[in-house]
């Protein structure tokens, strides 16, 4: 099965807003949280916005990543675009 | 508004705007809390439902306690509640706490009511880590909160029999932590 593959530029347009859908970025995998009640409209605890990779935020986080496994793996992140 | 207390939070270095929109998702998500635990509890039924009866409404109750502790601090920083409620019940900082499909399944209604603490526990310890030694106010009673939401999460996190809670249920009344902020 083919990996969908996201650059950064790419994930930034899965905001969550205007019905566009809501993805994010870890550990260079890319999660969809658009159906996450924790997610509506892209926004995320009002710290965090879909659309972008959020390694480096876990660690500030009050949880882990072990909370990303609730949600579908749908691609892998380029480190960088083009 | 207290002007100067939120003008001290802000030289402190933290982005009230932020910081209110924090509090008031976590107060919807204790109003929304009691509102939802308030089925979880009536649907305690049967010999296996009355063991947790108790709990579950001690923790409804100091789940509402919350909402009101924070009701204050919300508008003393220049904030205010929606004025839609379901615009209100939206923002939540948790997912709803519903009713499981079978609510005859003790374990299920464990499940949803542990959740809600555990949320309820990293909601609380991130607003004290953004505030700790910078908005005194707003961190003890966050701080407060997490307290009694320490206390729920381990009530429930027992009877899954996931371990000991290290301690006794609630004896006397309600709230030991957040009642000197509704006096």
């Amino acid at each position: 099965m083919s990996v969908l593959w996201f650059t950064p530029a790419e994930l930034a347009c899965y905001n969550g807003r205007d019905g566009v859908p809501a993805y994010i970025a870890y550990a260079g995998q890319v999660y969809d949280v658009t159906h996450s009640f924790l997610w509506q409209g892209g926004r995320h605890q009002a710290l965090h916005t879909a659309g972008i990779d959020l390694t480096g935020s876990l660690s500030e986080a009050p949880h882990g990543a072990d909370l990303l496994a609730r949600f579908p793996v749908i691609g892998r992140l380029r480190e960088r675009d083009g | 508004m207290a002007k100067v207390a939120r003008e001290m939070v802000e030289r402190a270095g933290i982005n009230v705007d932020t910081l209110l929109e924090l509090l008031v998702k976590n107060a919807s998500a204790e109003l929304t809390t009691f509102y939802y635990y308030t089925i979880l509890r009536v649907n305690l039924i049967g010999l296996e439902g009355e063991g947790i009866k108790e709990i579950a409404e001690t923790a409804r109750i100091e789940d509402r306690n919350h909402f009101e502790a924070l009701v204050p601090r919300i508008y003393e920083l220049g904030g205010k509640l929606p004025g839609d409620m379901k615009e209100f019940h939206d923002v939540s900082a948790c997912p709803p706490a519903s009713l499981p499909k079978d609510p005859t399944n003790i374990k299920a209604m464990l499940t949803v009511l542990v959740e809600a603490e555990r949320c309820a526990v990293r909601g609380y310890t991130q607003i004290c880590n953004m505030t700790a030694g910078k908005d005194h106010r707003t961190y003890d009673l966050a701080l407060a909160i997490l307290n009694e939401e320490i206390e729920h999460e381990s009530w429930f996190s027992e009877f899954l029999g996931e371990g000991p809670s290290g301690h006794y249920l609630r004896r006397g009344e309600t709230s030991p932590f957040v009642r000197k902020f509704l006096e």
